[in-house]
């Protein structure tokens, strides 16, 4: 399979915004539900995604180019996958704990559980179901992490003014917050065929 | 005249009735104001309230309202009071389980939201879009005052996504019962023809005008220019929004994009004018801050332009608007991180 010829510049646009990993495909929704109560910690877990997706879904690239293709031992790569991710989170997980502390503390279990986000195990898939280049792979990963990183930071600041609305008792919390998405995602549909991915 | 005064007070005050006093306190409102005068400081300055934000709203908008009736016939003024009874309704609920008065948003969204439908929309269908923009555009958000995005849009978004075909491709051409999938921005879309711009400011086409009470644009713009002077629309966001479009139209023809359509026609042609003129520019759903309105307006201008030649759709207007609607707050608190910074160095 040869690469489909899409320039990197589209791609990147693509990624962060007609094609949002969040409001278009749906992936990483868990973290981005329960983290966006308060912008300063969805800034942090924003940037951490960005910093994983960037990094695994190239390692995953060069892991299933290298590695897994040549031996002909594609029908392991969900498991390679998942195993480079979630080295790749801990070794993340050990620095930030190191550099900034008040982060780790604020990100708490959610940055182990980056391991399992949808997002960053869709966005390889994606990668190699479309059989993307490497470079290509680069932009697509790091362009899937900054529409991350805006979407979470919209909703959570959305959410700060949507706190002290008197939300119907039964909506607080994560009802409000699927039917602001809904919203966003409405609007997302204004792109559709505007950009093509693959 | 007074016992009608007395009785609607009554009624208002009535202990027994609970919440369903509420309807009769709006009533009250409605006809006789305040007239309730404080005695020792501080005193109001202006009795501008919600209630007058409305009634402005409503007066900028009876141009068009009227240009639609006499485009479309009288058909359009049924709309408007189905719109206003589905979307009553769903105020009127809330207001009494909320045991809270009601609130007169609804006066406004009812009227634009039937404004912005093609003439061919059955009534059940604006049922559907009022019900659902209420709702979840405003009511589950607390209510007026409280909702992020423009409910009326909302609503017309919905009803765009459930029914594609009768929302965007059967336009009735002005003045006659011609059926067509033709307006101006759909056939500069196919064809690249562009259409005469004095037709256009007067919105008596040959071809679909588009929807009901966007296609008098000499209306809007008088309408939007009186909303401007009272204040009750602030005119940053209309003069960014409508001067980014036409900016990034005439830099893109510079270098010849030809799916780009020449800035003259991008200001008249689909919901532009009245998009930037009462929606883009509703004071709850627009950031509060100035540079905060700066900044959406320049936003949306740029993705009304790249929707409207690059999307599948041939308007971009409403997506645009909801969009940065939902960037607004970080907008808003982007702009204050930055001014606190400057303070305090």
């Amino acid at each position: 399979m040869t690469a489909p010829e899409i320039s990197p510049i589209v791609l990147l646009f693509a990624s962060i915004f007609t094609s949002n990993i969040l409001l278009a495909n749906f992936l990483g929704m868990c973290s981005f539900i329960s983290i966006s109560k308060d912008i300063k910690s969805s800034n942090g877990l924003g940037l951490a995604v960005i910093l994983v997706l960037t990094l695994t879904s190239v390692l995953n690239w060069a892991v299933y180019h290298f590695i897994l293709s040549p031996l002909h031992l594609e029908y392991l790569r969900f498991i390679v996958f998942i195993m480079v991710i979630a080295a790749v989170v801990q070794v993340l997980e050990m620095v930030i704990d190191r550099v900034s502390p008040a982060l780790y503390m604020a990100l708490g279990i959610f940055l182990p559980l980056i391991t399992v986000n949808c997002a960053i195990l869709g966005v390889t898939l994606f990668v190699e179901i479309r059989s993307y280049s490497f470079i290509q792979t680069l932009v697509y990963g790091l362009g899937s992490g900054v529409g991350w990183w805006l979407a979470i930071l919209a909703l959570a600041a959305i959410r700060k003014k949507v706190d002290n609305a008197p939300v119907p008792a039964g909506l607080k919390g994560p009802g409000i917050t699927l039917i602001i998405i809904g919203l966003m995602a409405m609007g997302f549909l204004g792109f559709s065929g505007m950009l093509n991915v693959q | 005249m007074k016992a009608i005064k007395n009785f609607l007070k009554q009624m208002a005050h009535n202990k027994a009735l609970g919440g369903f006093g509420a309807p009769f306190e709006t009533m009250y409102g409605i006809l006789f104001g305040t007239s309730e005068v404080t005695l020792k400081a501080p005193h109001i300055r202006d009795n501008i309230e919600i209630k007058r934000f409305m009634s402005c709203a409503i007066i900028a908008l009876l141009p068009s309202l009227a240009a639609s009736i006499y485009y479309f016939g009288w058909h359009m003024l049924f709309l408007v009071a189905v719109a206003y009874v589905s979307g009553g309704i769903v105020e009127v609920i809330f207001a009494i389980v909320r045991k809270r008065e009601i609130e007169e948003g609804f006066l406004v969204t009812g009227m634009i939201f039937p404004l912005v439908l093609p003439p061919t929309t059955p009534w059940w269908v604006v049922v559907i879009g009022m019900v659902f923009g209420v709702f979840f555009g405003k009511e589950v958000f607390g209510g007026t005052g409280r909702n992020i995005f423009n409910p009326a849009l909302v609503g017309r978004l919905f009803i765009t996504i459930a029914f594609p075909q009768m929302l965007s491709s059967s336009w009735q051409v002005p003045l006659s019962d011609v059926i067509t999938s033709a307006t101006p921005l759909s056939v500069y879309k196919t064809q690249g023809v562009l259409q005469d711009p004095l037709m256009m400011l007067l919105g008596n086409s040959q071809i679909g005008g588009g929807c009901m009470g966007e296609t008098f644009r000499l209306g809007i713009i008088l309408g939007g220019v009186f909303l401007m002077i009272l204040k009750v629309s602030n005119f940053r966001t209309p003069l960014f929004y409508l001067g980014t479009v036409a900016l990034f139209s005439f830099t893109a023809n510079l270098f010849g994009i030809s799916a780009i359509a020449p800035p003259w026609f991008q200001l008249l042609s689909g919901g532009l004018l009245f998009g930037a003129m009462f929606m883009a520019t509703d004071p709850i759903t627009s950031p509060m801050t100035n540079p905060g309105k700066i900044i959406s307006a320049v936003v949306m201008g740029i993705l009304t332009v790249l929707i409207r030649a690059f999307s599948g759709y041939n308007e971009g207007v409403m997506f645009s608007i909801i969009l940065t609607n939902a960037l607004n707050p970080i907008i808003d608190s982007i702009v204050l991180a930055q001014k606190f910074k400057v303070r305090s160095k």
